[in-house]
């Protein structure tokens, strides 16, 4: 049985930068299995946003295959793309991107609302993950009336409304305090535990990483380092850490 | 939570922002929505006035030729020897005509309509001259002019009337007479139906009636006291007139060939004045295209820059968008429904101000119809002039259909929806640049942007 959400093969990104190449990314491969919470870590420029970005479709590999559930979304088109980032990924960013003039339900709402759901059940359904991130009563308060740790609440449940096979995060404890960046973590995992939600999380903050299932060093566009930590609970088959250490 | 309301959530965000541009663009669709009627209504007025002229130049052409194969006939005016004696005012008579003289200018060749009038000059005894003039629809066509031409108050002599008469201004006065009283003449009782102003060539005194009441009181039936002969064509006219004096050598014979004299300027008048007003029709016209052109630019204009501008802000926003997976399509609806939404507001705007200042705002931005119209009238000789003025009015004669009229635009209900419809197209024209581009931004470049 193939129980991998993601697999990565031979993907390597190159563009210009001037009248240089640059290529952040160089015939990587991965694969992560449904149910994994994976950190992403490494130096400024090793790649890692770029990775993240392909994976949620917003960029284009120049090379390789990207296979989510199963569909290559490296060679498909904008057309096709735009399906699989509002169906397939839920995303969590550092900077939370809540649009300013809408609640915190109608932001959640709004996704649900591309995807093409009815009224009554998005917004029941807003309301429903907005209680299960811990924001109940606070459904009306746009944005700027939010902590920030809310706003990153906000932005989870968001990424959970279409029920999407990854959530991808990129420093989504970027810019929180110690309080709430460990609020943030916890909510992550316990979504993860409870609800076998995917997450590939991209960090500088090796604790933050440290508690995850699985930690992913990036240098120069190539996996230096892939760990399975001790948290790896739902994989099931690792009972202890294993380090795979790639050229 | 749909697309409209995010729209609306977006414009208020920048109150201020979305205040100066829904003036600005109020004041251009206002533009847009007044012009169009005010054009409209100088045209028609103008249009009017042309076919005024036409139609006056057309009836001064038939009444010119009309005049010119006029022939007067009638015995010369003398004192009246009764009242020469004594001291005091001497009256004038004049002998009247036989029914046998009109039988016989009827039968001459050549001869198309004979128009009996009677007129029994004033006397010592009372001090009004009594006219008669024949009520039938042929006499009338013929020549209008046999009417009292200034009625003031009641209605003109009809078809078929008697026991009624017009009285004018100072006949009324010394019979003590107004409108609807019942006066007595030489004995018979005459409802007065009409007063007419004072007008030359008639003279004061004047007790209109049919021919046939003025010959019935007077004791003069069949008789006549002038002829207005009319020959088939102007080279006749002068044999005709030779035929009329050889029937009777008392009679004063003259003819109206001298008005055709007059015809040819007064018809080159007509031609510069139409010519004047087809100017003022053409300009009108290219002015209000020049500004309907700048007020269609104009909130174009405003609405590409502003959706521009707000595209640029918003890139973070439309990388967000993407990222959680609204499709092109989506983004274009969005940006380009915020450009129709300040469009229709601002012509909602515009309709409400339009309303109040079209009059005004219209004669700032057209030029005014100008005042080309003419009439045709009669100076006091009789000879037929060209009167200044809008159209046909006052004393002139009454072309139906030809009467001045006022500019009177509005903002109907069908301006309204076409101002609306142009807003949301305009609105529509303006936004696709911009929303095109928000559309195909792509969302890796606009995560990035800061």
């Amino acid at each position: 049985m193939n129980d991998s959400v993601l697999k990565i093969e031979n993907l390597t990104k190159t563009y210009k930068l001037g009248k240089r190449d640059v290529q952040p990314l160089t015939n990587l491969n991965l694969e992560v299995k449904k149910g994994e919470f994976t950190a992403i870590m490494g130096p400024s420029g090793s790649g890692k946003t770029t990775l993240l970005n392909i994976i949620g479709c917003i960029d284009k590999a120049t090379s390789g295959s990207v296979l989510i559930d199963n569909v290559d979304i490296a060679h498909l088109p904008e057309s096709q793309l735009y399906k699989i980032r509002r169906d397939k990924i839920g995303f969590i960013f550092q900077n939370f991107n809540l649009l300013p003039y809408l609640n915190a339900r109608e932001n959640v709402e709004l996704a649900m609302e591309l995807a093409g759901k009815f009224k009554g059940q998005r917004k029941q359904r807003a309301k429903d993950l907005l209680n299960t991130v811990g924001l109940s009563g606070r459904e009306q308060h746009r944005p700027q009336r939010l902590s920030q740790g809310e706003q990153q609440r906000v932005a989870i449940a968001r990424a959970l409304a279409n029920d999407p096979a990854i959530i991808l995060a990129d420093e989504p404890t970027g810019n929180l305090d110690v309080n709430n960046k460990q609020e943030i973590v916890k909510l992550l995992l316990d979504l993860n535990q409870k609800q076998g939600t995917t997450i590939i999380m991209v960090t500088h903050d090796e604790q933050v990483a440290a508690q995850t299932q699985r930690m992913l060093t990036l240098n120069n566009g190539k996996i230096l380092k892939d760990k399975q930590t001790q948290k790896s609970t739902l994989s099931g088959n690792q009972s202890k850490a294993e380090e795979t250490q790639e050229e | 939570m749909g697309i409209l309301t995010r729209a609306t959530r977006n414009l208020s965000r920048r109150k201020t922002r979305a205040l100066v541009v829904i003036i600005a663009l109020s004041l251009a669709l206002t533009m847009l929505i007044i012009l169009p009627p005010s054009i409209n209504a100088r045209q028609a007025l103008t249009q009017k006035a042309i076919n005024s002229l036409i139609a006056n130049a057309d009836f001064l052409k038939t009444t010119v030729t009309l005049s010119a194969t006029e022939i007067q006939c009638d015995y010369t005016i003398s004192f009246d020897p009764n009242t020469m004696i004594g001291h005091g005012t001497i009256w004038l008579t004049q002998p009247l005509m036989n029914e046998s003289l009109f039988n016989n200018i009827t039968s001459l060749p050549d001869v198309t309509n004979v128009i009996p009038l009677f007129l029994e000059l004033s006397t010592a005894n009372r001090s009004y001259q009594i006219y008669g003039v024949p009520l039938e629809n042929a006499s009338f066509q013929m020549d209008p002019t046999i009417l009292p031409q200034n009625i003031t108050q009641g209605r003109n002599l009809q078809v078929g009337d008697s026991g009624v008469v017009i009285l004018d201004e100072h006949a009324a006065e010394n019979l003590s007479a107004s409108l609807g009283d019942t006066v007595t003449i030489l004995g018979r009782n005459f409802t007065v139906v009409g007063i007419e102003g004072l007008e030359l060539p008639r003279g004061a005194n004047g007790v209109t009636m049919s021919l046939a009441d003025a010959q019935a009181i007077t004791n003069s039936t069949g008789q006549a006291w002038a002829y207005k002969v009319f020959a088939d064509n102007i080279d006749n006219v002068n044999t005709v007139v030779s035929r009329i004096r050889s029937l009777d050598p008392k009679l004063e014979v003259s003819a109206g060939l001298s008005q055709l004299n007059t015809a040819q300027p007064l018809e080159s008048q007509i031609n510069v004045l139409t010519q004047a007003a087809q100017n003022n029709l053409n300009q009108i016209q290219g002015t209000g295209l020049i500004e309907i052109s700048i007020a269609v630019i104009a909130d174009t204009a405003i609405i590409l820059f502003i959706m521009l501008y707000s595209v640029r802000e918003r890139t973070k926003e439309i990388g967000t968008l993407k990222a959680m997976g609204a499709s092109n399509a989506k983004i274009l609806g969005q940006f380009m429904l915020e450009g129709v939404l300040l469009s229709v507001i601002a012509a909602v705007i515009a309709i409400a101000v339009g309303v109040f200042v079209l009059p005004t705002l219209a004669s700032v931005l057209l030029p005014m119809p100008v005042q080309t119209g003419v009439g045709i009238g009669w100076d006091p000789n009789g000879t037929v002039v060209l009167q200044p003025g809008m159209v046909s009015f006052g004393k002139t004669p009454v072309i139906p259909g030809h009467e001045t009229n006022f500019i009177a635009a509005s903002v109907t209900p069908e301006i309204m929806l076409l101002g609306l419809g142009a807003a949301i197209l305009l609105g529509a024209l303006g936004s696709l640049y911009p929303a095109l581009k928000a559309a195909r931004t792509r969302p890796a470049e606009a995560m990035r942007y800061e």
